[in-house]
């Protein structure tokens, strides 16, 4: 957890992976990409190849099936299809896919989960005290 | 679907199923061979060797253990408890905090291994 405020680093760049969509930005990664530090985003995030520290963003977090984090993730909407080592608060709804696979404890407001995702941790239900009211 | 082994109850050999329905209610402790469907309301640990599904209105506060799955339905409660399931569902809508542990199912070792007889002290 001792994670450094590093800027993000790596391959993934704001410049080169940022795309937009339905007028939102959206920080999108690859399989080969990685992404080590602390990432604050005013948009959506498409999490592939390999993240390590910390990813809060205003929009939604998506981790892709062949992705492995390990990380903090805070996002409105949070699907995981890969796996994810950490704690993971999802504004709105968390939905973990079948080959998901999360170690952490979670804070959802709506919880999903598919048969066959595995899940080891704390689970809170509840609303979240003071966060831009985004609703 | 899945290879699940079949369950049976002791007494005869059929797979055993175990209905909470809406009204009823339990308080305590409740082990089963065999799945059990609860759209009811417990107050207590439930355990199973086969599947919990808890749906409907269902409601359970307490621990819940399934050796092979949990499914808590959309409009269906679970809280409070220990969750020890080796799969596990929990649609959307439905309420569910807790800690939840799965991997492997993991029985609980029902025979306690036999404790070594010490031998006797040799005296002097």
């Amino acid at each position: 957890m001792d994670v450094q405020e590093a800027v993000a680093e790596g391959t993934a760049s704001v410049d080169n992976g940022e795309v937009k969509r339905d007028g939102r930005k959206q920080f999108s990664m690859g399989p080969g990409d990685i992404l080590e530090g602390k990432l604050i985003y005013d948009g959506s995030i498409h999490a592939d190849g390999k993240v390590e520290g910390e990813v809060r963003v205003s929009g939604n977090i998506d981790v892709a099936s062949g992705a492995s984090v390990r990380a903090l993730l805070e996002g409105a909407n949070v699907t995981l299809k890969g796996q994810v080592e950490g704690a993971v608060t999802a504004r709105d709804k968390l939905t973990l896919g079948k080959n998901a696979k999360l170690s952490g404890d979670i804070v959802v407001r709506r919880l999903q989960i598919d048969d066959g995702a595995t899940l080891n941790g704390h689970v809170r239900m509840g609303d979240f005290e003071s966060h831009t009211s985004g609703q | 679907m899945s290879p699940t082994r079949p369950v049976s109850n002791g007494a005869n050999g059929q797979a055993n199923s175990v209905v909470l329905g809406p009204k009823d209610r339990l308080v305590g402790q409740l082990f089963i061979e065999g799945d059990l469907h609860v759209s009811g309301t417990v107050d207590g640990s439930l355990e199973a060797t086969g599947d919990i599904e808890i749906t409907g209105s269902g409601k359970v506060n307490g621990a819940v253990t399934a050796y092979n799955r949990l499914v808590v339905g959309s409009d269906a409660s679970l809280i409070g408890g220990d969750v020890r399931v080796a799969r596990l569902t929990v649609e959307d809508g439905a309420t569910f905090s807790g800690k939840v542990s799965m991997g492997k199912p993991e029985p609980k070792a029902v025979d306690e291994p036999e404790q070594v007889v010490q031998p006797k002290a040799k005296r002097r």
